[in-house]
């Protein structure tokens, strides 16, 4: 099934929107003075919610339900804060959205801002991304500029302003209440929940967190209407997705789908130019490195929720990693682990020490240095960690790895036999 | 940087937050961009500028992997390593700029002549053009192979050094 | 235990649910962990401390069952529900819980033989009852080097450290002095201060109480006992008139250990303890220390054993021709006090009792009006410090306010001289000495616009400002929620005040020549304000009798010195600022030379013929308990591990107990008086706490020194109409200009050389003596 350029509308108009002129050229601002002008908040609340669109960092929580979350009767300031922490291995589709379509987001956060009634949002942007921030920073220092953020917002008697603010080197940021943390000054550990942040977010204050991807979404959304958002893909999955491609295929990149229309083998294999020749699928990450791996036989799995939730894995963030036959999962699975040993904030005693455990158990496997004992500790290890900590951190590094012990076990057996040598990278497609 | 200095950064973001403390991390940022790492000194006037203390500063500081409390090259080259790069090389471009620098291959580290710092970093958002590397915060590039890493690494070597340090 | 918050199971909207198939209750919003300890359920926890602060749910340790929650729980973070079904003993509960214990100690040295923690560590205690008993870790272990000084005080080792946070929110979040905290992150995880500066504090030895495992260990106690070859006992501390409650750790007769109560006083210290309350034990020894008694006669200076010096005594107090005096010491114990009262009522006939102290009049009013323990600070919406710097005079005083401002929001409002150490957290309203009056009036008018006050006041600035210790008597009755609490000047003052012995009056007599002899008991009054009127009234042939711990300007002119045990030594009752009498216990057996103060004066009175009907400290203390009002009824039973409070004095009591009446004047500058337990005598013995020595000074605003044309390290002479002293030159932003700060009981006593014995104002004349 062909793409379906809705949050990427710079690729709709064929080239970047990266100034106010060219982003309105291309459709954009429309939303928000026809908000400003015919519809209440409470009204755009419903809206969202009527358009079924999902949280789409990786949770896939409803996003009008979240904004109905926050209590109406506070007296606190409430705030919207986007997470532009974009750091889950294989995922980079908000990147490209902040880099080349700014001001959508931009729009998109301020209808979030109106239809909760927040003072500020904030755009929570991982350090890695200083180009992408100071798009940013042009952008909002434009829109300032043009009125469209500041007092009275198309001469309606809304505040709103944007806050980009830079992270600095910690993917638990990414994590909501962590990213709160963070954006608190604070060391990016998550918090003990509930308060949830709806209810007590930034400063204590009612807050919205959502997703880049998932804030680029709403003007789309307003200007063609909530039902044309929620006819699209399948009942429980409308919409568009953005999925980034990358690893063992041709044409690594984002590619933005009608949820429930395409399947995985239609992704990899059309959208993202297949394999090299002579190449078979082995593992594909379909939702980032968090979640398990799904193997050739499931490669008709269509591109939605449910179906994937059915195939064994997760949609999650959209970062479709795809690797081929000529490596062992093993490797892969200790680099994900590691990842995940290093990116673990040390709050919580199961995934500080769990992941540490699991990365030195699986580096022995992976010299050759382990038995079938190590194997079995390493399963035990899962229960120990898995469901005790306060994020899911430390169930995305246990996932991929029980899963890749079910699915590859020739991958494991070998690897006890013999090690794991490092095998032939692809090489670069060009340049 | 001194504490006056990162005051006159902070003043007009201050009303942007709730909570001053909002503002160590845009101050250790700052404060990072004079030297490309933090000194005790700096710190000390991040926690001057800023109202907490320095220890406190510090905290915050070492959680972060782009703020840097020890000595790091000119410029700090990340190889990313994560799984997307990991499948199209990226292990090859590590060994093979640990290799040119002279660093630990465990760990990377700074040259000889303090120019270039190596490290590995976890996934840069850049897996479309895998195998990526990062040049201080700034400018991420790839594909790379080992050939096209170490040509990158003399150029950066040559070039004059930054106005400010974004890492 | 202090790991577990205090339930009331008698308050009202209890809650009932089910733990492991019992029904039970608790009051709404207690945490799980807290209900379940509360009807003898241990849910371990290595994170929890309610006293530090709310849960943060990271060690993982008390995970338990609830019917409908998916997953386990953490029960430190859960709230009981009505009808929750609660599982701590089921298998997944404790699968759980020895989940979490096998990932502690992954990485965790198993070297508890060489820990000073071993058989008295949390870690282990919870590994032999909640664990799995074997380690399935075969990896190499992380390793840290090891073991770093902390400080001078306290050890750390990294390895043992199981990322609590513990340590680290007590230091931001109680004692709030930023120093220590967490830093790296994940598996790289560590406590550590600033770039590994000292951490030097004034309460940083709780973190040792509150960590869980061996990574924060005492230094002086580095090595010293192990668990079973000490005992411990509750005492209280008598550093300070707060009186916080403490465990003494003994072993071989003597202290090794002073630390919070495990069952803390929640009306006192909370279970926390200043460093020199925890560390000061340490200057009970050293060379000073009275060892063997001294009699002084016509023959020169002799030592002597206890009953040669007690018939010493005898002959020098029997021999005088008119009446005798006996002086007590802040740190004298009621017993011995009512012993004395006793004395003059019989065996010294005519003798007249006083205390070294503040004298009582002019604050009766202000004592008499509603007051408050100190857990009464939490509950305030507003706290207001009238003079004094609580922090560094009453130190536990000043977490507690740390707490109300930090955790219940309470405004903080500080009044006086300067900012104190509790200027962060305080709007301080400056008062210049002497100006106390028109602040107090301000603060009146605050009071009445709030629901819950509690007002701290200095005894020794609000006795030298009647009228605004008048004022603030009215204040504080006149809004009937406004609660009190003295911000005491000597350790024992209110248990001597409450047998109605007064400040005023002995050495009145003395100058006028009334008195034969002078009996003093833990007083030094050649080191007291007003110290040099009390060397010239004791300058001629008046005989003194000197019952004391250590060697000290008194000791070395008396006629007779009986060494006497220290309050870590024998029995006794002091009754704190806040009215608590509470019972100090015999922990260490002291110098072999040295005997109860209590017993000495026994001693006597059967040597001048008119024995006390009693043998023991405790049968002293019941007999006052039916003789003075102010101690009606007080026991040791009664005392109980707690303490007691006594009823508030009224407010003509001790009403004649008033100085001369004293124009402050207005030529030179002022002089206060400051108390600082860490500046003080007792710590300056203690080795232990060396990071704190340092010179007495003569400290002043910026302008002032300006004024005087002065700098850091001049040093300059101070005179009063009552003495002079010199001292170097300590400059400090916020005081008040136009005013010299100098501090008591330093060891050379200089600030009490420049003072009237009733401490009233005074002023002082400053020159140069030496430039830097």
């Amino acid at each position: 099934m062909p793409l379906l350029n809705s949050v990427y509308r710079q690729r709709e108009a064929g080239k970047p929107l990266v100034t106010l002129d060219d982003y309105r050229a291309a459709g954009g601002y429309q939303a928000l003075p026809k908000v400003l002008a015919e519809m209440d908040p409470d009204d755009l609340q419903y809206e969202f919610m009527r358009s079924g669109l999902r949280g789409r960092g990786g949770a896939g929580f409803p996003m009008g339900k979240k904004a109905s979350f926050l209590p109406k009767d506070s007296q606190r300031p409430k705030y919207v804060v986007c997470n532009a922490d974009e750091s889950e291995p294989g995922t980079f589709k908000d990147r490209e959205i902040m880099e080349f379509n700014p001001f959508q987001l931009l729009e998109g956060i301020t209808l979030a801002g109106y239809a909760i009634g927040a003072v500020r949002g904030y755009i929570y942007i991982r350090g890695e991304y200083e180009h992408q921030a100071r798009v940013l920073d042009r952008a909002v220092a434009e829109a300032r500029a043009a009125g469209l953020l500041g007092t009275g917002l198309f001469k309606s008697t809304f505040d709103f302003d944007i806050t980009v603010y830079r992270g600095a080197g910690a993917y638990i940021c990414g994590e909501e209440t962590a990213l709160l943390e963070s954006l608190e000054g604070k060391r990016g550990q998550p918090r003990l929940k509930p308060p949830f942040p709806a209810v007590a977010g930034l400063y204590h204050s009612p807050t919205l967190i959502n997703n880049v991807e998932t804030l680029a979404a709403l003007p789309p959304i307003v200007e063609k209407g909530a039902d044309w958002y929620a006819g699209l893909g399948t009942e429980k999955s409308p919409g568009t997705k953005i999925f980034c491609v990358s690893g063992h295929v041709m044409r690594p990149g984002n590619y933005e789908i009608v949820l429930g229309e395409t399947t995985l083998r239609e992704l990899i294999f059309v959208h993202a130019g297949g394999l090299r020749p002579g190449r078979r699928v082995k593992a594909v990450w379909v939702g980032g490195s968090s979640v398990p791996p799904l193997g050739e036989q499931h490669l008709d799995t269509p591109l939605d929720y449910e179906a994937l939730a059915a195939a064994g894995t997760m949609l999650g963030s959209g970062g479709c990693i795809v690797m081929d036959d000529s490596g062992s999962v093993v490797r892969t699975t200790l680099r994900l682990v590691t990842f995940y040993r290093h990116e673990s904030c040390g709050k919580c005693s199961p995934c500080r020490e769990g992941t540490s455990w699991m990365e030195k158990l699986l580096q022995r496997i992976v010299d050759g240095q382990a038995g079938p004992d190590d194997l079995e500790m390493l399963k035990a290890l899962f229960g120990r960690i898995s469901g005790r900590t306060l994020c899911p951190l430390a169930e995305g590094a246990v996932g991929p790895v029980r899963t890749a012990l079910e699915l590859f076990p020739d991958d494991w057996a070998d690897a006890l036999e013999n090690g794991v040598p490092v095998p032939e990278p692809m090489l670069p497609v060009s340049s | 940087m001194t504490a006056d200095q990162i005051r006159e950064y902070l003043e007009p973001r201050r009303h942007e937050f709730a909570d001053p403390r909002s503002l160590v991390l845009p101050a250790l940022k700052f404060a990072q961009t004079g030297r490309g790492y933090l000194t005790r000194e700096d710190m000390e006037a991040v926690a001057e500028a800023t109202g907490y203390s320095a220890s406190y500063v510090e905290s915050v500081a070492t959680f972060y992997d782009r703020v840097y409390t020890e000595p790091v090259g000119t410029r700090v080259v990340s190889v990313c390593v994560s799984m997307s790069c990991q499948l199209r090389g990226a292990d090859q471009v590590w060994e093979a700029l640990c290799d040119k620098e002279g660093v630990d291959h465990h760990h990377g580290g700074t040259s000889a002549d303090g120019r270039i710092t190596v490290q590995e970093a976890q996934c840069l958002g850049y897996c479309d053009r895998a195998a990526c590397i990062q040049v201080d915060a700034e400018e991420t590039q790839g594909p790379h192979t080992p050939d096209s890493a170490r040509a990158l690494v003399d150029e950066l070597r040559a070039a004059p050094d930054p106005d400010e340090y974004w890492r | 235990m202090a790991d577990y918050a205090r339930v009331d199971l008698d308050a009202e909207n209890q809650v009932t649910f089910e733990l492991n198939g019992r029904q039970v209750s608790a009051p709404a919003g207690t945490m799980l962990v807290d209900a379940c300890y509360a009807h003898g359920v241990e849910v371990p926890i290595f994170c929890y401390e309610p006293r530090i602060g709310p849960p943060v749910g990271a060690c993982r340790m008390c995970l338990v069952e609830v019917e409908g929650m998916r997953g386990l729980q953490t029960a430190c973070s859960t709230p009981v529900r009505p009808d929750m079904v609660v599982r701590t003993d089921s298998p997944a509960a404790k699968d759980g819980q020895e989940g979490v214990l096998e990932i502690l100690l992954m990485n965790h040295p198993l070297d508890c033989p060489v820990c000073d923690k071993g058989g008295e560590c949390p870690l282990q205690d919870r590994s032999f009852k909640f664990g799995g008993g074997k380690s399935r870790f075969f990896e190499g272990k992380r390793h840290f080097p090891k073991p770093l000084e902390l400080s001078s005080r306290i050890a750390l080792d990294q390895e043992r450290c199981i990322s609590c946070f513990r340590c680290v929110r007590f230091s931001q979040e109680v004692a709030q002095d930023g120093q220590l905290t967490m830093q790296e992150r994940g598996v790289q995880s560590q406590i550590t201060t600033f770039s590994g500066d000292a951490y030097e504090d004034r309460f940083t030895g709780n973190i040792i109480d509150v960590c869980p495992v061996g990574a924060l260990t005492s230094i002086p106690y580095r090595f010293v006992a192990r668990p079973w070859d000490i005992t411990n006992t509750p005492s209280v501390c008598g550093l300070c008139p707060v009186g916080c409650n403490t465990e003494l750790t003994l072993r071989d007769g003597d202290v090794k250990r002073v630390t919070g109560r495990p069952d803390p006083n929640y009306e006192v210290e909370e279970g926390w303890l200043c460093d020199v309350g925890r560390w000061g034990f340490d200057g009970d020894g050293g060379i000073t220390r009275l060892t063997r008694a001294i009699v002084r006669d016509a023959n020169g200076e002799r030592h002597t054993d206890l009953t040669d010096a007690v018939a010493a005594a005898t002959v020098a107090l029997r021999g005088a021709s008119k009446p005798v005096g006996v002086l007590l010491g802040a740190t004298a114990t009621v017993e011995e006090a009512a012993i004395a009262l006793e004395l003059a009522g019989g065996a010294l006939a005519g003798a007249r009792v006083a205390r070294l102290g503040i004298p009582a009049a002019p604050l009766a009013a202000l004592r008499a009006t509603p007051r408050a323990q100190l857990d009464e600070i939490e509950r305030a919406d507003l706290v207001a410090v009238v003079g004094g710097d609580p922090g560094l005079a009453q130190p536990i005083t000043e977490l507690r306010m740390r707490k109300a401002v930090l955790r219940n929001g309470a405004r903080l409002v500080t009044i006086g001289s300067r900012p104190g150490t509790l200027a962060d957290v305080a709007t301080h309203v400056h008062a210049a000495p002497g100006a106390l009056t028109a602040a107090v009036a301000e603060l009146a008018a605050q009071i009445g616009a709030t629901g819950r006050p509690v007002v701290l006041w200095d005894e020794a600035e609000l006795a030298a400002e009647p009228a605004a210790a008048e004022a603030l008597a009215e204040a504080v009755s006149a809004n009937g929620a406004t609660r009190q609490i003295e911000l005491g000047a000597d350790v024992n003052g209110a248990g001597l005040r409450a047998l109605g012995i007064p400040a005023t009056g002995l050495l009145e007599a003395l100058e006028a020549g009334e008195l034969g002899a002078l009996l003093t008991v833990r007083a030094d009054p050649r080191s007291a304000p007003g110290r040099v009127a009390w060397e010239a009234a004791l300058e001629g042939d008046v005989p003194v009798v000197a019952l004391a711990t250590h060697a000290d300007r008194t000791t070395d002119a008396a006629t007779v010195v009986i060494p006497v045990q220290s309050l870590l030594e024998q029995e006794g009752t002091l009754v704190s600022m806040t009215g608590r009498a509470q019972r100090v216990r015999r922990g260490a057996e002291g110098p072999a030379g040295a005997a109860p103060g209590w017993e000495v004066l026994i001693a006597l009175g059967h040597h001048l013929g008119a024995p006390p009907a009693y043998r023991t400290a405790s049968a002293a203390l019941a007999a006052a308990g039916g003789r003075y009002a102010g101690i009606e009824g007080l026991t040791y039973d009664a005392m109980g591990v707690g303490g007691v409070e006594l009823p508030r004095p009224a407010a003509d009591h001790l009403a004649a107990d008033a100085g001369p009446a004293r124009a402050a004047g207005s030529d030179g500058l002022a002089l206060v008086a400051t108390r600082d337990v860490y500046g003080g005598r007792e710590a300056s013995r203690a080795p232990a706490l060396a990071a704190f020595h340092a010179p007495a000074a003569a400290t002043v605003s910026p302008a002032t020194a300006a004024a005087l044309d002065v700098t850091d390290a001049d040093t300059v002479t101070l005179t009063s109409p009552y003495g002079a002293a010199s001292l170097p030159v300590r400059i400090v932003d916020g005081l008040s200009d136009d005013a010299v700060f100098v501090t008591l009981g330093t060891a050379d006593a200089a600030a009490e050389a420049l003072m009237p014995p009733d401490r009233g104002p005074v002023r002082v004349g400053v020159s140069v003596e030496a430039r830097r």
